[in-house]
């Protein structure tokens, strides 16, 4: 992979209010090819936004370099990098007509006349905003504000387009639909992306990789298969999707694989290939564990929530809860709170990890 | 060693720029005066004016006349207030009452002093030619009635804003749980406006406190701070006497300023989300509508009363003496003696308003946008133009600008008052205007830009904008009205003060409002009168020119359907 932008060792210390040195993003290493589309994935106060504001230039780190095209472009101030960002507040210029917000970059890269008319139509063709040009922002749903924002900041070709959780100000169902024309649009224009989200499904459907951070520091970069198959650490297994986590023995570790003794059975999982022999978690996933009146594990139905298409249970088992997504719910019998039930799971969906 | 940002070479323009201006403008003078009180030889003044009895009197005094004005002007406030926000009435009895409310904000001091002489003093029109009394206006009764009605539009649009933005589900809630609608209001509305009461009540002490036109026309023997002052400095040449003075007329203001802050700002419980929260149900009892209208009805006539006794005294050779009509007034202020007061006030004024505006501007973006340690410093450094007395400023200035200043013998600044100062003074009067008329401009220019999300600006900069770019095509359209409303108020204030500018003005540089006290002092009360006419008349024409050159709107509004 041919790197486009990189980060190295970029750190971010802020002074707290109290006086305290805050760390908001630590010796982060990241490596983005030309026209990938990255998602920076994590809780809030995880240092996603600080980061993707210090690729922007609203903020300066204060360690490291930020390479693009092999110039450091750490220190320089936004309005040279040639990006541009769709906010989450979607930011438009309230005062100004959607055909001037989207013009406003271009005019400032001294286009005009024909080529400027033709470039913002374009942009607005591009967006589904035809016929659109005159009207304010505040005479705008929601939706369409943040295409003009994207519209805005596709017109002047940035060499990296950046989005800072765009689509967390809009109602589900449009979020959905939003979020595919985004993702077309960016493999039709080959477009380098960096998007922060903490929305998993968001991350999940959108990215070619996706960065899970976690307090300042990159926990995981991976394709969004890879995060959920194979998490590095607890954290990542815990934040992308959900995972219950056994404990096991593994007996022994055979490159991916593993040897994991669990509450006496024994089965070959997949594993970290850092993993010694020795105790060990397992995660496994709620929709990989099947509920019956026999199977390996005892447990009893603690709640159920049935959801129409699923059913989720939280089970009391090994002396926690263990959470189950029945997703052939339409098949399978429906338990009730209090039934005592067995339970097995898909040894090769689950992972192990130190 | 790290790299550095390269910070933007206009903010640190700004930066400097902003800092200079309150350092050399507002706190050298500050500073100069109270390192004159501190000295040696203050020490027998402050003796003299806080052991002897007669001195005791004069505090007490101004502190009783703080209260009793503060108390009047907030009631006064609080009932137009309430009438606008809360009462069923005629639309167009409302906006009388609101224009006729807001006619004191743009006269000048005097003004209201001089109509209510001639109205009610000992040879007034309506008390003695009326009514055959000769009552004794001078003195407290003539203060209070004169101050409540020129500072009361305070009060009313600070209690106004506060009743508009109320969120009626507290009310609606009271009634819901069986409150009647007299208990609603004592229980629920009273105490959530209770913070802008004590606001509204300690903005007018100070003002009442600081004010010097009004004691020095109709205080009679009823001597005040602020009175004996003046005679300190244009009486007795004393400085040090001044200046001590001011120290003590500026520590009720400064308590009152703590108290503001560290108690009303902190009690409010109305939180303005500038969305609106649907609509008051306006009262109808007739039990109390009919008091409130009485009452409003009384005021906006007394005001009227005046503004016409104003202009009608303008056109008469001496109003209530000799009622004939005539231009020769205007002619002594158009064509006359006032001919160089008028122009020259009217430049310093028109140079004021830009700058003050900007700079109001050019602080408020700093203060919010910046992230430099100190911008409160900063904010706080400008507010004291306003906060501070202009009496206080006009001796500050005397003190601090009589000579040279001179940094190891390099000369910094000029002479800037007295004789034979630069622009015969004018220079110095520029300044106080400018300072007296920023904080206004600041504070508006802070409002509008806490509103804005930065990442609109963030927008801009990240398609491309440098800072100043940013600035001109994307901040400023957006605080429009705020810059405006702030270029207006400069204008009006500096037309209109008279309490700094007073001790700074020359026999080269006129003031119009110098005139009106040296016109009313000689009771020459036709050119006063014409003054003041002409004076508003320019102050109504500014603010529209004012309008109509910046605009009014941000072109972000909503299309009215």
């Amino acid at each position: 992979m041919s790197d486009y932008l990189s980060l190295e060792n970029v750190t971010k210390r802020f002074q707290s209010p109290e006086g305290k040195d805050v760390t908001a993003v630590d010796s982060a290493n990241l490596d983005i090819a030309k026209g990938e589309f990255v998602t920076l994935l994590g809780p809030s106060g995880c240092g996603k936004t600080t980061t993707l504001r210090m690729i922007a230039g609203f903020e300066f780190p204060t360690e490291g370099r930020i390479v693009l095209e092999g110039k450091d472009i750490a220190m320089l101030p936004p309005n040279k990098r040639e990006m541009a960002m769709v906010f989450q507040s979607y930011a438009l210029f309230p005062h100004l007509s959607v055909y001037e917000n989207i013009a406003y970059g271009l005019r400032l890269r001294k286009m005009s006349g024909a080529t400027l008319d033709k470039t913002v139509q374009d942009a607005m063709d591009v967006v589904n905003l035809k016929g659109m040009g005159k009207r304010r922002p505040a005479q705008l749903s929601g939706g369409q504000q943040q295409r003009v924002a994207l519209a805005r900041a596709l017109a002047i070709k940035p060499k990296v387009l950046l989005f800072d959780e765009p689509l967390s100000n809009l109602d589900a169902k449009l979020r959905v639909s939003l979020r595919v024309e985004i993702r077309q649009l960016q493999k039709r224009l080959g477009i380098t992306s960096i998007y922060v989200t903490h929305d998993q499904s968001e991350a999940m459907s959108l990215s070619d990789r996706i960065v899970v951070m976690s307090a300042g520091k990159i926990m995981q970069v991976a394709e969004p298969r890879e995060i959920y198959l194979h998490p590095n650490n607890p954290f990542v297994a815990d934040f992308i999707g959900q995972a219950n986590f056994l404990d096991g023995v593994a007996n022994s570790v055979n490159g991916e694989m593993a040897e994991v003794n669990v509450q006496g059975q024994v089965v070959n999982v997949p594993c970290q290939v850092a993993l010694k022999p020795g105790p060990c978690k397992l995660v496994v996933r709620p929709e990989t564990i099947k509920l019956g009146t026999e199977g390996t594990f005892a447990g009893r139905v603690k709640t159920v929530s049935y959801m129409g298409s699923t059913v989720e249970y939280a089970l009391e088992s090994m002396g926690k809860i263990i959470n189950v997504v029945d997703h052939d719910a339409t098949w399978q019998r429906v338990f009730n709170e209090e039934d005592d039930v067995r339970w097995t799971f898909r040894a090769d969906r689950s992972y192990a990890m130190s | 060693m790290l790299k550095r940002r390269a910070a933007d070479p206009v903010f640190i323009f700004g930066f400097i720029l902003s800092v200079a201006f309150v350092g050399i403008a507002i706190l050298y003078p500050l500073g100069k005066m109270l390192s004159t009180v501190v000295s040696v030889e203050a020490i027998p003044y402050f003796e003299r004016f806080l052991l002897r009895p007669t001195f005791q009197l004069i505090i007490a005094r101004t502190v009783i006349l703080g209260l009793v004005v503060g108390a009047c002007g907030t009631l006064v406030g609080f009932v137009f207030a309430f009438f606008q926000a809360r009462v069923a009435a005629p639309g167009w009895l409302k906006k009388m009452a609101h224009w006729m409310a807001l006619i004191p904000v743009v006269s000048p001091p005097f003004a209201v002093a001089i109509a209510v002489i001639v109205l009610f003093g000992r040879s007034g029109m309506i008390s003695y030619k009326l009514l055959n009394l000769r009552p004794n206006i001078y003195g407290l009764s003539g203060l209070t009635l004169v101050m409540t009605l020129s500072f009361f539009p305070a009060a009313y649009l600070n209690l106004l804003g506060l009743m508009r933005a109320l969120d009626p589900s507290h009310e609606e809630a009271s009634a819901n749980l069986g409150a009647s609608k007299l208990r609603t209001f004592m229980r629920v509305t009273l105490p959530m406006l209770a913070p802008g009461i004590a606001s509204s009540f300690l903005l007018l002490f100070v003002e009442a406190i600081a004010d010097l036109g009004n004691p020095i026309t109709i205080g009679g023997d009823f001597d005040v701070l602020a009175s004996r002052l003046f005679i300190a400095i244009t009486g007795e040449y004393d400085l040090i006497a001044g200046a001590v003075l001011s120290v003590i007329l500026l520590v009720p203001g400064l308590i009152v300023y703590l108290v503001q802050k560290y108690w009303a700002d902190r009690a409010s419980v109305v939180s303005v989300t500038g969305k609106p929260v649907g609509q008051h149900q306006p009262v109808r009892d007739w039990r109390v509508r009919v008091p409130i209208l009485v009452f409003i009805s009384f005021c906006t006539f007394l005001i009227a009363l005046i503004y016409l006794t104003i202009l009608f005294g303008a056109f008469t050779n001496l109003i209530g003496i000799d009622n004939s009509l005539t231009l020769k007034n205007f002619d002594y202020v158009l064509n006359g003696v006032g001919q160089d007061a008028f122009s020259d006030t009217t430049i310093l004024a028109s140079l004021a308003t830009p700058i003050a505006g900007f700079l109001g501007m050019l602080i408020a973006f700093l203060v919010v946008r910046g992230k430099f340690v100190g911008r409160g410093a900063l904010d706080f450094g400008t507010m004291l133009g306003l906060a501070v007395p202009g009496t206080i400023f006009g001796i500050g200035y005397l003190l601090a600008f009589n000579n040279p200043v001179t940094i190891a013998g390099i000369t910094v600044l000029p002479k800037l008052t007295g004789g034979r100062a630069v622009f015969g003074g004018a220079l110095a009067i520029l300044l106080v205007y400018v300072i007296r008329s920023t904080p206004a401009a600041l504070r508006s220019g802070v409002g509008a830009l806490q509103q804005i999300d930065p990442a609109i600006e963030e927008a801009s900069t990240s398609l491309g904008g440098d800072a100043f770019t940013t600035m001109r095509r994307v901040t400023l359209p957006l605080i429009r009205p705020a810059f405006l409303s702030g270029l207006i108020y400069a204008f009006s204030r500096s037309m209109t003060t008279i309490s700094a500018v007073i001790f700074l003005t020359t026999p080269e540089i006129k003031i119009m409002t110098q005139q009106i006290y040296n016109e009313t002092d000689t009771s020459r009360f036709g050119n006063a009168f014409a003054y003041v006419v002409v004076l508003i008349s320019i102050v109504l024409v500014a603010i529209a020119i004012l309008s109509l050159v910046v605009g009014t709107r941000t072109g972000a509004e909503r299309e009215r359907k």
